[in-house]
């Protein structure tokens, strides 16, 4: 048959089936848009920070870099004159804030000089070079300028690390000119004069090298013997990986959240063509007959296939598109210690994954039921499973339930066994389905027995109909898949949220007021400046401290650092113990030279309490290990030591925050009051309560989640949707079979009833073992959360949310189909004598 | 046991035109008597057999079963009548699907009995009609013959005292035609049925007492040409 004629068939066909085949191609397109969104939103993520950072560097490949956040002297003429370097350039890096007439914004001032147009970086094409080397201005790309209202040739004010000013913006960046960088949340000025904002003359935080081809060797041993002990020669490329490390929890459960809803996607497509089955095998059966072979006849069925499958990913990849630019906005939190922007980088292979899984999806829902009919020619029901393969089917079911048990209840050593875990509870739900359908319908047919009514028998034998079985155990399948990705990772996220909370608090409670440089990039209190003196009234402030903290780079991690002051009275967050005893691990610290190490990066660097470390700061210290704690709520995981031991460290006076511990009686408000009076009002600084401060980062944990909440509000929708449009559509071809049994004498209400029993028990019994497999896939993931990325986690069984979950899926899909089926349960008893 | 009188009804055809379906029938079936109505298609059989199993009402006329006026049931109690005192049997036999032949004959007992007592009464039926091997085999393992005779075990399941059978053999070879009459012949007799049957196959009016011609809604005598079995 040609192809022409091929697809004539097909727009014969659609025309009545039309209903179907849009039922199927919307949830196929559910499916494709979560996926797509998804991967834009992790692509975004780690493509906007590696543009900010491949735009610096240019085609350098090696950097002399400064250690936690701190600055080094700019040895530039001396990475020159070593033998094998092509090109070099020294940068300094400044956390700071901007503000304008509409607003404030986070920023990385990034000073420059004009050897960067040497190393090509995207960075400084935007500017003259008698900018880079002469103005005591800054650039910023237009959306940061725009977003805080200030136009070209206005002051722009800056608070960097407790230093303020006001600086000129002489060049407002082009997307044309910066490429990705127009997005990010940088500002850019000479480097001179970035230096002389952020008070740091003469200093630089890297030194970009490009070396001469194969000397690359040969230029990082002479950038070793510069950097002595006090700097790191590593990779030009080397933050993108350590943004791939911090940014991992964040994409990983994204990422299993999308491929959640491209399962929900799948089965509600899936159930919408089943709903086409009986109609494409008369069509197999016609062809047959009237003299087509089986190729012609695949090529028939491919065509369905694929045009479904183009169609719908089409759609998915548009109505994902705009998913990912009006919902998953990128998490800032990271931006704490990255900069990154908002930009939404589409990549290829986004578009190509989501659409292969579409039409992956397509094929396999339109050939899959589909077999038995090209085998050979006679109807038979959807599915017929021999006793022994179903024995089969219950024992592998029930093998990878214990092994995803055994997972929980060993707890996941790393994410890929917590993943395996998630699989096999997830393939043990599906296999496992039937049988506890079968169970539940059983058990409702027993109880039913003794009932003098249609209602339960007609919802009973239809459930366990061959013909429809496939169909509905796909509806079932719906809501479980559906139920249990969002019972088990909001659960987790409920427990990573209480153990973020308790984190905020513990941090937060350290001071009770608190002086720190202003911008929400500094809410763990990592930027430092010169402590002033200040005099407080001493019935009010008994006494201020200094705390010091900052982001230092060990291995592929970007850890957080934090000194707490001897005299705090936790200097240690008592709540984020994981192995070691609290009060002598305080005892220790404050003797100092002990330090509390996250357990993931202690697991990693092989590091054990009680074991000797070298803190590779800008003066390395040797510090032992009192105890191992949570990661403190930043990925990459934290150290906590005395503020002493961390000025030794970092060779520096400087602090992060000062802490003000009141007189008795004293409110945090009043303390607050008294230190921004003693700070007086020309100051950089911001003095924030304890409550406050916890307040904040609770909102920014949150603010970090919320791409999560988003995916799963999404997944229960379109489960919803799909059930209740699945459901709809297997009612509405059953109108014949209810007006045959309004001929027997049964009314409109015992049939509608029965198609609500019927609605009820196959959407209940779905939601109902998704929870349950949703709660043991809860404590999978919360003890992987706990085990292997040390986060800190506070379990519970999240029995309310997946009762939540369970009732709001079912409840709202009955609801949809109780109006459908009614409506359907209203066919005229005459119809059914034509 | 069954009688109409004067039965009109109207249908509004697309145009406009006004059809008459069924003009002025006046019939009487009486207990243990089987009726057969012939007539081409489109000549009102269909519509007769609704108004008689009050899934529609007439514009005029009376329907009597037993004692009590049909025509003017509500859909309550048309439902209710037609779930206890009629036994329907159609051309197209509707099992209800993935159920066994017992659940499917005892179908109309279940709004008045307990599932297990409802079985238990039309097993000795089902037995009776030569099913008593196939009690639990569902539709899709039973011949269409042995369908058609779980549908008439469905129908006379709730002992009804009148039984309408459209195109009862519709589906069924002339063997399997001869085996279902005679059988709903027998049972008519024995249960002292008035039965009513639509058909245009002379063969199967052949096995009635009586066969009537609809023709263009009006009723009149058949003569059969034919000869009957």
């Amino acid at each position: 048959m040609r192809l022409s004629n091929v697809a004539g068939l097909y727009a014969m066909r659609l025309r009545a089936q039309l209903g179907q085949e849009l039922l199927a191609l919307i949830g196929i397109a559910v499916g494709v848009s979560l996926l797509f969104a998804a991967l834009v939103a992790n692509t975004s993520l780690t493509g906007s920070f590696e543009r900010v950072s491949m735009g610096v560097i240019g085609d350098a490949r090696l950097q002399l870099a400064a250690r936690g956040g701190a600055f080094m002297p700019d040895r530039i003429d001396a990475v020159r004159r070593l033998p094998g370097v092509a090109a070099a350039a020294e940068v300094i890096e400044v956390h700071g804030e901007a503000s304008g007439p509409a607003g404030r914004r986070s920023i990385e001032l990034i000073g420059v000089t004009p050897d960067f147009a040497q190393l090509r970086g995207a960075m400084t094409r935007g500017f003259s070079y008698a900018f880079i080397a002469n103005v005591r201005a800054i650039g910023l790309p237009t959306p940061l300028a725009d977003s805080i209202g200030v136009a070209l040739g206005q002051l722009v004010h800056l608070d960097l690390s407790g230093r303020v000013a006001d600086a000129r913006v002489a060049v407002r960046l082009q997307d044309s000119e910066t490429g990705g960088l127009f997005t990010s949340p940088i500002a850019i000025a000479p480097l001179r004069y970035a230096q002389e904002l952020s008070g740091h003359p003469g200093e630089v935080s890297r030194i970009f090298v490009r070396p001469l081809p194969g000397r690359d060797a040969e230029v990082s041993r002479g950038l070793r013997e510069l950097a002595a002990r006090h700097a790191d020669v590593l990779p030009a490329d080397h933050d993108a990986a350590l943004f791939r490390q911090a940014s991992e929890p964040t994409n990983q459960s994204t990422a299993m959240f999308s491929v959640f809803s491209a399962m929900v996607g799948f089965l509600f497509a899936l159930s919408a063509v089943l709903l086409t089955v009986p109609q494409r095998r008369r069509l197999v059966v016609d062809l047959r007959i009237e003299g087509y072979g089986p190729s012609t006849i695949l090529k028939v069925l491919l065509f369905d296939a694929l045009a479904l499958g183009v169609l719908a990913s089409a759609l998915g990849i548009l109505v994902g598109d705009q998913f990912a630019r009006r919902l998953f906005s990128a998490p800032t939190f990271l931006q704490m210690a990255f900069p990154y922007g908002s930009g939404r980088i589409v990549t290829f292979s986004s578009v190509a994954i989501a659409a292969a899984g579409g039409i992956l999806a397509s094929l396999i829902a339109v050939l899959g039921p589909m077999v038995s009919s090209l085998a050979d020619s006679d109807e038979r029901p959807a599915i017929t499973v021999r006793r022994g393969a179903q024995a089969t089917v219950v024992a592998a079911g029930l093998a990878l339930l214990a092994a995803g048990t055994a997972i929980v209840v060993a707890a996941p050593s790393s994410a890929g066994v917590a993943i395996v875990g998630l699989i096999c509870l997830t393939l043990a739900m599906l296999l496992l389905l039937p049988r506890l359908l079968d169970g539940i319908v059983r058990g409702l047919d027993l109880l039913t027995q003794g009932v003098r009514s249609i209602v339960a028998f007609l919802a009973i034998t239809d459930l366990r109909d061959p013909a429809t079985r496939l169909r509905s155990l796909a509806v079932a399948a719906t809501g479980a898949v559906a139920v249990f990705g969002s019972v088990a990772l909001q659960g987790a996220h409920a427990d990573l949220q209480r153990g973020l909370d308790r984190t905020s608090a513990d941090l937060s409670s350290i001071g009770d007021v608190w002086v720190v440089a202003p911008g929400s990039a500094n809410l763990l209190a990592t930027a430092p400046f010169h402590a002033p003196a200040l005099r407080p009234p001493k019935d009010i402030i008994d006494r201020i401290a200094a705390y010091r903290g900052s982001f230092l780079d060990i291995g592929d991690r970007r850890v957080f650092v934090f000194g707490a002051p001897r005299t705090a009275r936790r200097p240690i967050p008592h709540g984020q113990m994981i192995d070691g005893e609290t009060v002598r691990a305080t005892r220790l610290l404050r003797a100092g030279g002990w330090a509390v190490v996250s357990s993931a990066l202690a697991h990693q660097q092989g590091w054990r309490v009680g074991d000797r470390f070298t803190l590779r700061a800008p003066q390395p210290i040797s510090l032992r290990i009192s105890a191992l704690s949570t990661n403190m709520g930043w990925p990459p995981g934290a150290i906590v030591l005395n503020a002493d031991d961390y000025a030794r460290a970092w060779a520096s006076r400087d602090v992060s925050a000062l802490h003000a511990t009141l007189a008795p009686g004293v409110t945090q408000e009043q303390g607050a009051r008294a230190l921004r009076a003693a700070l007086g009002s020309h100051t950089g600084l911001d003095v924030q309560t304890a409550a406050q401060r916890e307040r904040d980062q609770r909102v920014a944990s949150r603010e970090g989640l919320t791409r999560l909440t988003q995916i799963a509000a999404l997944v229960l929708v379109s489960a919803m949707i799909a059930m209740a449009a699945a459901m709809a559509g297997m009612i509405w071809q059953r109108r014949a079979f209810l007006a045959a049994m309004k001929v027997e004498g049964y009314g409109t209400a015992e049939l509608w009833q029965s198609l609500l029993l019927e609605a009820t028990v196959l959407m209940g019994a779905g939601c109902i073992v998704g929870a349950m497999f949703g709660l043991l896939g809860q404590s999978l993931l919360s003890r992987a959360l706990t085990v292997v990325t040390g986060f800190p986690v506070d379990y519970s069984t999240a029995l309310l949310g997946a009762v939540l979950s369970c009732a709001a899926v079912t409840a709202s899909a009955v609801a949809i189909i109780a109006a459908f089926g009614h409506r359907a349960a209203r066919v005229p008893a005459g119809s059914a004598l034509r | 046991m069954l009688e109409l009188r004067d039965v009109v009804k109207h249908f509004a055809a697309p145009g406009g035109e006004v059809v008459c379906a069924v003009d002025g029938v006046s019939l009487s079936i009486a207990g243990g008597e089987m009726v057969a109505l012939y007539g081409p298609s489109g000549s009102g059989k269909t519509t007769l057999l609704k108004l008689i199993a009050a899934l529609m009402r007439p514009d005029r006329g009376s329907i009597r079963v037993g004692d009590r006026e049909i025509a003017t049931l509500n859909g309550r109690e048309a439902a209710a009548y037609r779930l206890h005192e009629v036994g329907f049997i159609r051309q197209q036999p509707d099992f209800v699907p993935g159920a066994t032949a017992i659940d499917n004959a005892a179908l109309k007992l279940f709004d008045e009995l307990r599932r297990g007592a409802a079985r238990q009464r039309v097993e000795p039926l089902l037995h009776q009609l030569g099913l008593g091997e196939r009690l639990r085999h569902t539709a899709e393992q039973l011949s269409t013959g042995e369908r058609q005779r779980v549908l008439i075990a469905r129908a006379l399941s709730t002992e009804p005292a009148l039984l309408l059978a459209d195109e009862p053999t519709g589906n069924l070879d002339s063997r399997r035609s001869r085996e279902v009459m005679e059988l709903l012949a027998q049972l008519c007799h024995e249960r002292d049925l008035a039965t009513l049957l639509v058909t245009h196959d002379p063969l199967v009016a052949g096995y009635a007492d009586r066969a009537l011609e609809l023709h263009d809604g009006q009723l009149r005598s058949y003569v059969a040409d034919a000869t009957y079995p």
